[in-house]
């Protein structure tokens, strides 16, 4: 299923024309596959991830979008039997070289998860872990950090009376917002979120999306999500997947109106999925 | 509407079937709820049913006497003296001894008059008697200076009915008599006679005077055929004299040939008025008490020269003695005052005091005052029980060691004792006033000894030099004191548990994250089976291994068992050190494997480079002898504490390094290749190492410099099997346990926390340390627990290889004896319902607190870590 690096496959005339970042592209997705034993998940994907701005990858339930963003910070790489070919580049560097650090490649790419997963201990030990686990002890800098990333999140002004509480007494959007801000305390470049509204109220979600747009700009985002409102409300680029492929990849608006795949046409104005 | 539905139900014609539930599944469940909820219940009754039945066993030892029969009556003509007295085991039948020479017989329990003996002593009367410690034979001193030793005896035989002589008195329920002998009814339709005899030797002269005896000790001993007697003797000029009479009876023709041996003993000031005087069981010790409380104390051990060892007081001064008397075995003295007081003394070997034979007489015990001043006693001869009598004719009966009262009487009208007699088995004492007012009361005390003292806490006992926790159940000696002390069996438990946890718990906590954590799953289903097949040996094989194999090759090895102690850190880090050193892409892909099969292959290396630096080490640290070292004959304490305080020294080198340099260190590897960074590292690692043994030998110094030696506390003199051995077998036995319980609860820290923390960039040790560990900390805590519990439990590995010596000594190299380990040895050869026997239904029931003590903290914090885990 390897294919030489450098040919592309007919999906690539589907996916040229991306919403444009300021600042250029600090992801490219070339050409990757991806194996979970002899089964192969993710087919010959190429993508650009603009700078500073918020993509959206779409699909149906078991389409690869998670699985793809799980591998943009090498979080598949404790799965057994696991492999892959083609490259992910961040700012040109691909990061399946064997020389890249894992842990520091994590420490560029902050993630958020599908379940609100605050570890056990309080508000600000959360917050301050990423931190911690660098080594920083001086208390100065962690509860400014706290502070700085509670703010960020929007969540400063709900919780800075009660940061010595276990995490595990907030609300579920609350703890959404906690993760996030946990994710921003460690300063990446760039922002995972794997479905993090699903397990969410109406309300919590739309926080979760008001936030996600304040973040815009300041951190690039890459949203996995099967919600096709949310991805409209708020990405700038779409990417749709089907089967472990990139369908199309294009302006949010451009996916959701013209679409130029059937495919697509089809998820988007809800006939499967 | 209703047409409607019934079509619907029957959607398809020929499958209609019959909805309510069988009348048979019903029965069925009902039966299953029964039988579970009853085997529930069983359950918990058994365990209680357990618990109650130990406590039940337990509770005689902690109960004083019981009154079970009680007989008064008026006694005929009381004599006004009486020199010596005696009862048989029965209470059937009493003899007082009157200075004419007459003895009275008489039926203990109503004062019925048996027909009196006479000892003839050609016309001089008695004035002094004793009675040996057997109490089988008197002496008896005359006013003519003379001593005549009379065998006393109560002659007892069973009869059928059938043979039951004609023309009998009847005296009460039980008993007939014929004038001398008592014809008392029993069981299965048997009489037993009980008849008191009495017979007199040849006199002995002992006054060189002729002067009238006035105080006399006697003990007698040998076999029947060599007897040897030692008489004391005071006469009424103030004479003391000791002689030493030895019986030789030819086998051949039955002559007897008897020796009589004038012993000197070495004077006593002049001016003493002497009260009492007393022998010991074994003859080598003389007391001579005088009125005003002064004591001295003569040892016999060597007999032709006696000393004079040692002059005290026994009372303060001002107070008149009252009563003085030996206690079984001739170790404890109890000593009366005028005021009521009542102690108890014994020697001790003290070097320091200056006494001629290094032994001195302390004061172990004071019993709670009587009102008044106890003038008689008398003293059991099978255990350490006395009765006491005071003017007043207040009675009490208590234990010398236990303190225990068992029994407590007040006379009817105040009146000075006459007699006081403990029956021979302790369950009777009998009283005779002055006054003629006799009583005999009938108790069972089956433990007096026992007490929550005697088993809890410090006991001074005799030939101790101070109060202390023993436990010595059985002894050679007729005289012996069981000592019960429960405090060195749960010491012995609580250590050999402590020391296997130290051994176990770092073991079996590091094995349970590293498979939970670290490992690949494909042999972490290879890795966990096989330490649960550890659990499956059976612990009688773990312990004769452990003694029979292990100890002797950890005798022969300790020394290289210490440095792996140290080597085996040391080199598994350094091994993982050098891990860097292979590129990144190997060990990635195979990582899991070889880093498995190195460790394996580094272990076995470093067990040749141990053997290989054993010698040296031993020369360099311990003058080329540890065992040696440890008994602390050569060198000093500071190579041993440098190396204890190695971990302690690598834990502060590590805080201090993390707190202050490790973030510069990170940011400098930052700016450098792998291989540079991995190199420094290197660097950093044997700066560390250095860092450590300096600030160890640093601590070391100090502390040593200031005296501080753990030889004699936590390390001493070697025993093969001893408490390092009992670690290694029994950790070996509890490793499984923690391994299963911590790493389930490991295990089940939900994946998306470890994702989280992942994902901000934390390696998987800052995962496990940071986020895994406490989020199952309650989990492992009790998995720890419940391995305490199963070490504190445990006892074919501590019968074993323990040593069973009950000693309460930290010392890691000396043996130990446990509670189960004590429950198995000695249950067997406990009498049944004895007071050994009791005593370890008693430990089986403090056993069974502190497990079940130790199991709830467990399943409590379990539950708890189970209801937080849900949470997450």
């Amino acid at each position: 299923m390897t294919e030489q690096p450098g040919t592309r496959t007919s999906m690539d005339r589907k996916m040229v024309h991306p919403q444009h970042g300021a600042e250029g592209t600090i992801l490219d997705i070339d050409n990757f596959c991806l194996w979970y034993g002899l089964k192969q998940a993710l087919f010959n994907n190429t993508i650009s991830v603009e700078k500073g701005l918020v993509t959206a990858l779409i699909g149906p339930s078991g389409c690869g979008k998670s699985t793809l963003l799980r591998s943009l910070n090498r979080m598949n790489d404790l799965i057994e039997g696991l492999h892959t070919s083609g490259e992910i580049r961040l700012d040109n560097q691909n990061i399946f070289d064997s020389h890249v650090d894992v842990i520091a490649l994590r420490k560029r790419m902050g993630m958020v998860f599908q379940k609100p997963n605050p570890f056990p201990m309080t508000i600000s030990d959360n917050v301050s872990y990423p931190l911690k686990i660098d080594g920083i002890r001086d208390r100065r800098i962690l509860s400014e950090t706290v502070e700085k990333s509670l703010q960020s999140a929007a969540l400063w002004d709900e919780v800075k009376d009660r940061l010595k509480d276990n995490a595990l007494g907030l609300s579920g959007g609350q703890q959404q917002r906690l993760c996030i801000a946990r994710a921003i305390a460690a300063d990446p470049e760039v922002l995972l979120m794997d479905e993090p509204c699903s397990a969410l109220d109406p309300m919590a979600t739309t926080k979760i999306e008001d936030l996600i747009n304040e973040l815009r700009g300041r951190y690039s985002i890459i949203i996995v999500t099967h919600n096709m409102q949310q991805a409209a409300r708020v990405s700038d680029n779409t990417a749709f997947m089907y089967l472990g492929k990139i369908i199309e990849y294009g302006k949010t608006d451009t996916i959701f109106t013209k679409p130029r795949s059937q495919q697509t046409q089809d998820y988007v104005t809800g006939r499967f999925g | 509407m209703q047409q409607t539905t019934t079509e619907k139900t029957v959607p398809i014609p020929g499958l209609r079937r019959d909805k309510t539930v069988k009348k048979s599944v019903i029965w069925a469940d009902r039966l299953a709820d029964r039988i579970i909820t009853i085997g529930g219940i069983l359950v918990i009754v058994a365990v209680l049913g357990i618990l109650v039945f130990l406590t039940v066993e337990t509770l005689p030892l902690f109960r004083s006497g019981q009154t079970t029969g009680q007989f008064r009556y008026q006694l005929h003509d009381p004599p006004p003296v009486i020199l010596g007295a005696g009862m048989d085991e029965y209470h059937t039948l009493t003899y007082m001894l009157l200075p004419d020479g007459r003895i009275r017989v008489f039926h203990t329990r109503t004062g019925y008059e048996m027909n009196p003996l006479h000892i003839s002593a050609d016309g001089a009367a008695i004035t002094a008697s004793a009675d040996s410690m057997d109490q089988e034979s008197l002496a008896l001193g005359f006013s003519d200076g003379t001593i005549r030793i009379a065998a006393t005896s109560f002659d007892m035989s069973v009869i059928p009915e059938s043979d039951l002589p004609s023309g009998l008195t009847k005296i009460d329920d039980v008993d007939q008599t014929d004038g001398d002998t008592v014809f008392s009814r029993i069981t299965g339709d048997q009489y037993r006679l009980i008849r008191f005899r009495a017979t007199v030797e040849e006199p002995i002269p002992s006054s060189p005077t002729g002067q009238p005896i006035t105080n006399l000790a006697f003990q007698s001993s040998g076999e029947a055929e060599r007897q040897t007697r030692a008489l004391v003797s005071l006469d009424k000029s103030g004479y003391l004299s000791m002689n030493r009479v030895q019986e030789k009876v030819n086998l051949m023709t039955g002559i007897k040939k008897t020796e009589i041996e004038d012993i000197r003993l070495p004077p006593l000031p002049k001016d003493i008025r002497i009260s009492v005087i007393r022998l010991s069981e074994l003859v080598d010790t003389l007391l001579v008490a005088c009125e005003d409380g002064r004591l001295f104390r003569y040892n016999l051990q060597n007999t032709a020269t006696p000393v004079l060892a040692e002059t005290t007081r026994v009372l303060p001064a001002g107070q008149t003695l009252t009563v003085c008397e030996y206690l079984l075995g001739s170790q404890s003295l109890l000593v009366g005052g005028s005021d009521g007081s009542l102690n108890l003394f014994f020697t001790i070997i003290e070097p320091q005091m200056g006494t001629a034979d290094k032994r001195v007489m302390v004061k172990a015990r004071e019993f709670t005052p009587m009102t008044a001043p106890v003038v008689r006693i008398s003293a059991a001869t099978r255990g350490k029980t006395f009765a006491q009598s005071t003017t007043a004719g207040s009675i009490r009966v208590a234990h010398a060691t236990s303190q225990k009262t068992l029994l407590t009487m007040e006379p009817q009208t105040p009146s000075p004792p006459l007699a006081l007699l403990l029956a021979p088995r302790m369950d009777g004492v009998f009283y005779l006033s002055q006054s003629g007012e006799a009583s005999l009361v009938q108790f069972s005390t089956p433990h007096p000894e026992t007490s929550f003292q005697t088993l809890f806490q410090r006991v001074w006992y005799e030939g101790y030099t101070e109060p202390t926790f023993t436990w010595q159940s059985s002894g050679a000696s007729d005289s012996f004191e069981p000592k019960l002390s429960l405090i060195p069996l749960i010491f012995g438990s609580v250590k050999a548990a402590m020391y296997s946890l130290l051994f176990a718990v770092p073991i079996a906590l590091l094995a349970a994250i590293y498979t939970s954590e670290f490992v690949h799953p494909k042999i972490r289903d290879i890795l966990k089976p096989i330490m649960e097949i550890m659990a499956s040996l059976p612990s009688v094989v773990l312990g004769f291994v452990a003694a029979l194999v292990l100890a002797p090759v950890v005798e022969n090895w300790i020394a290289a068992i210490l440095l792996s102690f140290i080597l085996i850190p040391v080199i598994m880090l350094t091994g993982s050190l050098f891990w860097q050193f292979i590129p990144l892409h190997l060990t990635a892909r195979h990582g899991g494997i070889f880093r498995v099969i190195g460790a394996m292959l580094l272990l076995f290396v470093m067990a040749g480079i141990t053997i290989l630096l054993t010698p040296g080490f031993e020369a360099f640290f311990f003058q080329g002898d540890f065992k040696s070292w440890l008994t602390g004959n050569t060198g000093d304490a500071l190579p041993f504490l440098f190396l204890i305080l190695l971990p302690v020294s690598a834990l502060i080198t590590g805080l201090f390094y993390s707190r202050f340099v490790n973030t510069w260190l990170m940011t400098i590897y930052g700016r450098n290749s792998l291989l540079a960074a991995s190199v420094m590292d290197v660097g950093k690692w044997v700066f560390l190492s250095v860092m450590t043994m300096g600030v160890s030998f640093l601590m070391a110094r100090i502390m040593s410099r200031y005296g501080f030696d753990l030889r004699g506390s936590l390390v001493g003199t070697y025993v093969q099997r001893n408490t390092l051995v009992v670690g290694f077998a029994m950790g070996f036995a509890v490793i499984p346990i923690i391994y299963t319980i911590a790493e389930d609860a490991l295990n089940s820290v939900p994946n998306h926390l470890r994702a989280a923390s992942l994902g901000c960039g934390a390696t998987q040790w800052q995962t496990t340390i940071y986020v895994v560990l406490p989020a199952a900390l309650s989990g492992v805590f009790s998995a720890v627990m419940i391995g305490l519990g199963r070490a504190v439990g445990e006892t074919m590995i501590v019968v074993m290889a323990a040593g069973n010596t009950p000693l309460i000594d930290l010392n890691i190299f000396n043996g130990l004896r446990a509670l189960s380990a004590t429950i198995a040895v000695e249950l067997p050869e406990a009498v049944k319902d004895g007071t050994l026997y009791r005593v370890l239904f008693l430990s089986g029931l403090v056993l069974f607190a502190m497990t079940f003590v130790i199991n709830t903290v467990a399943e409590v914090v379990r539950l708890r870590f189970r209801k937080r885990a849900a949470q997450l």
